[in-house]
């Protein structure tokens, strides 16, 4: 800490202060049509407006928010050098969670490369406990690490139904896939997830 | 271990309840539910740094094609290349990227498109932030700048007061301080400090790849 | 930093050997420090580079005393003794069982010292940092944590503690932070790194006080 008694300098976390007002009011597709006519800087407005939108999808998928920060911070500037690909200005959000989506997918392919997960990974084994009671951060940190453990098709389904709470035909749209793929997917996820969280619950 | 029966795949797709399973199953159905509510809902907030990292990328690969190879040929990732090369480096090892370096110096427009990620994979965009009422200039130094003042001035945030800039650090463990008014070494009482050997103190950032911690 | 200038650094460093080499890139100190400091600076690298020692932070240590207007006698002798420091290191790192030491680990040995850990704590993390631990980053998780406030003897518990719960890399690296956490609800740094620490052994995730989590459960039921 600084020795000196000369007038106080601390540090804080300080967020930006924007222009405010109009835009809060600005659609997606207006603020695309500003920002692809050159005003760079109104792209601010979108990435405040979905800086956590995706957040928790992202960091469920990736397994820590750090990573997930990275993803969403890389997804909203290739979403910038793509804007002109965005063929509906007004489904900005959706083209955006792709792109973010693809990101997620690389990133795992890439973490996979570099040290794909064994069997023996992560020490899944319940810690010895006389009474059986687990609580409940216990298992979802089992779980988090047993997500690990799937495809990444099956985290992703398991994700967005359980922790976004979104249908299977939302999925399907999203994905591309068929619901009763999505089923099939998610069925065997449940089974692996049952053997992976033995003792757990 | 046998996976869990249709019926109970049902109830967690949300298809039935669990009231509706047969007795003999209820134990299992409650197991599977036990399991999906394990699940991690909570919202995650990430940091109010990435609009000012966002915008600043965004800001590089808005300008022109010609401003994009210069801001390329500057990217941090050079400064990887020049600390930590020891005087047992294998010559031929020096002179492939000596001239390769010197290639990227002597035709700059012949450089690839620049990569859109939002920092090299060796660097990170780290944000410096200072509560300084009364400055009337503010400065980072560190070992990422050779601890020279004016490579790194902040500038006022709009609160008064407060002042900030986002640099791109690589990847490895750096000491800094701020400078206020060319003169008086502050260090960064949001960070973890260190003895600099001269009486007074540094502060101190971790870069890895993918976040930085301070 | 022009790139001329890199692109000639890079060439005599690799070319030179010893001696010659730090004359060569002493030419970072020109105009930066007096010809005294850069002088005496230049041998104590020599000196350091004879002994497999990295020489960087020595020019970045004068660089840094000069940009602060430190007294040139009071330059020198930071100089030389962090080159004491990362003696010190190296000779710890042998004994610990690391016979080629690269740079990144002698100055993180040197940043431990540095940040109050003895040389025989230096010692004990190499040797508990066998693979996947890389013992640069053990160190420099330690220096860090020495620097938060924590009691040296502390650091080392809590680093053993974390290597042999089988906690990934990433983990050690996190400590700092979840440190801080702690003295951010009210914790010091002493009584935060001994909750880490009887945690790591439990075999539990770290939590940082009255950061529980806690998530809505969701609704099986919904459709």
């Amino acid at each position: 800490m600084p020795a000196s008694t000369q007038s106080p300098t601390i540090s804080v976390t300080y967020s930006a202060g924007g222009r405010l007002g109009l835009e809060a009011e600005a659609s997606d597709a207006d603020v695309v049509r500003a920002v692809l006519a050159g005003d760079i800087d109104r792209y601010a407005v979108l990435v405040r407006r979905y800086r956590d939108r995706y957040a928790r999808y992202a960091a469920r998928m990736l397994g820590s928010r750090d990573v997930a920060e990275d993803a969403v911070q890389d997804a909203l500037v290739r979403a910038f050098d793509r804007l002109a690909d965005c063929r509906d200005p007004n489904k900005f959000a959706g083209w955006l969670f792709l792109i973010l989506r693809n990101r997620c997918f690389a990133e795992r392919r890439r973490r996979q490369r570099e040290r794909p997960l064994g069997p023996g990974d992560d020490g899944l084994a319940a810690p010895d406990r006389p009474d059986g009671a687990y609580d409940r951060l216990e298992r979802q940190t089992a779980l988090e690490r047993s997500l690990g453990h799937l495809t990444a098709e099956q985290r992703e389904v398991f994700v967005l139904k359980h922790v976004e709470g979104m249908a299977y035909e939302e999925i399907a749209q999203i994905t591309g896939a068929t619901v009763a793929s999505l089923k099939m997917r998610m069925h065997r996820a449940y089974d692996r997830l049952r053997d992976l969280m033995k003792g757990h619950l | 271990m046998a996976g869990y029966h249709p019926l109970v795949k049902q109830v967690l797709d949300g298809e039935l309840s669990l009231a509706d399973l047969p007795r003999d199953l209820r134990a299992e159905g409650e197991e599977a539910v036990r399991l999906i509510q394990a699940a991690d809902h909570s919202p995650v907030t990430l940091s109010p740094a990435v609009e000012q990292r966002v915008m600043a990328a965004v800001r590089a690969h808005a300008s022109s094609p010609a401003r994009r190879a210069w801001r390329w040929l500057h990217a941090p990732r050079d400064v990887e290349l020049r600390v930590r090369v020891r005087p047992w480096v294998v010559w031929s090892g020096a002179l492939a990227v000596a001239a390769a370096l010197a290639i990227l110096f002597m035709r700059p427009s012949a450089s690839p498109t620049p990569s859109t990620q939002l920092a090299s994979r060796d660097s990170v965009f780290v944000r410096f932030v200072l509560y300084a009422p009364g400055a009337r200039r503010v400065a980072v130094a560190g070992t990422f700048n050779q601890w020279d003042q004016g490579a790194a001035p902040l500038v006022p945030a709009g609160t008064s007061g407060v002042w900030t800039t986002t640099l791109a650090l690589p990847v490895g463990q750096h000491q800094y301080a701020f400078v206020v008014d060319g003169e008086r070494w502050v260090v960064d009482p949001a960070a973890p400090s260190v003895d600099d050997g001269f009486g007074r103190r540094n502060s101190l950032v971790s870069v890895a790849r993918g976040t930085h911690i301070l | 930093m022009s790139r001329v200038r890199v692109f000639l650094e890079l060439v005599l460093v690799a070319a030179l050997p010893g001696a010659l080499a730090a004359q060569g890139v002493a030419t970072r100190l020109d105009g930066r420090v007096p010809p005294q400091v850069r002088q005496a600076v230049v041998k104590i690298a020599a000196d350091a580079a004879a002994r497999g020692l990295p020489v960087d932070p020595l020019w970045e240590k004068a660089i840094e005393g000069g940009a602060k207007g430190v007294p040139a006698d009071r330059v020198i002798a930071a100089v030389r003794a962090l080159a004491g420091r990362m003696g010190d290191a190296m000779t710890a790192l042998r004994e610990g069982g690391v016979s080629a030491p690269t740079g990144d680990v002698v100055e993180g040995g040197a940043d431990a010292i540095n940040a109050g850990l003895s040389n025989h704590d230096v010692q004990d993390l190499v040797r508990a940092s066998r693979p996947p631990y890389d013992p640069a980053l053990t160190l420099r998780v330690a220096a860090t944590l020495g620097a938060l406030g924590v009691p040296a003897n502390q650091v080392l518990q809590l680093v053993e503690a974390m290597i042999s719960a089988g906690r990934s890399p990433g983990d050690l690296m996190g400590l700092p932070a979840e440190v801080e956490s702690g003295i951010s609800h009210g914790a010091t740094p002493a009584q935060a790194a001994a909750g880490l620490t009887r945690a790591a052994a439990a075999g539990r995730p770290p939590v940082p006080p009255g950061q529980a989590k806690s998530g809505k459960p969701v609704n099986p039921h919904r459709p």
